[in-house]
């Protein structure tokens, strides 16, 4: 089965925001990145990756001003045959990762009902973790 | 540590919504709350709670009509001693459940963090969600 593994929140100030969950309940910040997309901190509990992010662009139609959750992502066992059932399902795609060789975010990006986006990947999200093992052998 | 346990969703029709989310990707429906705060349906995926509902209160000051992703759960060890721990960081006790009478398998306490972002602390879990690791568990008792 497929696993919630990513949960983003858009912040103004994600260097104080990640700073509150760090102290809060001992996350771990596992990544810092500044990207065409956003910028902020990536923090994990072990398992799912908390993103504090400041959006470069308004992804999800609610204005560059929105502060709040964001959007959440899935780890998959194959993102193209995720994707196509998402589309198949009513879901729409949105964007794929600029830069196909880099892991460890999101792999494609979609829109599913009401408009709610979110990411699929087949690699971990840095600091997360990956699919049970019986699940990935079963679909390799 | 604490453990992120639970996503929720504000929407329109959580039961076409449920619906897509249990056919793209083979979450299982695990419940139906039907409460003074919201109606809607519990997916999980075997460690998350991921709960699609249609709020009948504005918890976030963001207008009755928001659609999007509502607020997160973490799962922690002692509710108590973590409500304090948040309260001394800044955030804000929005809301205890229980209020009217506790209610399994749902959030305990809610605050607002920074920038008002909502989340929920539950120490007993939601419904279909994956508990604390034993070791931390264990070691909290």
């Amino acid at each position: 089965m497929a696993k919630l593994r990513h949960i983003a929140i858009a912040a103004k100030d994600p260097d104080a925001m990640a700073d509150f969950y760090v102290k809060a309940f001992d996350f771990k910040i596992v990544r810092t990145s500044d990207g065409p997309l956003a910028y902020g901190h990536h923090l994990s509990d072990g398992t799912i990756d908390l993103a504090v992010l400041r959006f470069k662009s308004d992804q999800i139609g609610k204005g560059m001003d929105y502060t709040g959750l964001h959007h959440f992502g899935i780890l998959v066992e194959d993102v193209a045959v995720a994707a196509k059932r998402v589309e198949a399902c009513g879901g729409r795609h949105y964007m794929d990762q600029a830069e196909p060789d880099r892991t460890g975010g999101f792999e494609v990006k979609l829109y599913g009902p009401e408009g709610i986006l979110f990411d699929v990947a087949e690699h971990p999200w840095t600091g997360t973790e990956p699919l049970p093992v019986a699940v990935k052998e079963a679909a390799e | 540590m604490p453990k992120l346990r639970h996503i929720a969703i504000a929407a329109e029709d959580p039961e076409a919504m449920a619906e897509f989310y249990k056919k793209a990707f083979d979450f299982k429906e695990v419940g139906r709350p039907n409460g003074h705060l919201a109606d809607g349906v519990f997916l999980s995926d075997g460690t998350l709670n991921m709960a699609i509902l249609k709020f009948k209160t504005d918890q976030l000051g963001k207008g009755m009509e928001f659609r999007g992703i509502h607020h997160f759960g973490v799962l922690v060890e002692d509710v108590d001693a973590f409500s304090k721990k948040l309260e001394n960081l800044g955030a804000s006790h929005y809301i205890d459940q229980g209020q009217d009478g506790h209610q399994a398998g749902y959030f305990e306490k809610k605050f607002f963090g920074p920038e008002g972002v909502l989340f929920d602390i539950a120490e007993h879990g939601w419904a279909g969600a994956e508990p604390l690791p034993a070791p931390i568990k264990e070691a909290a008792e």
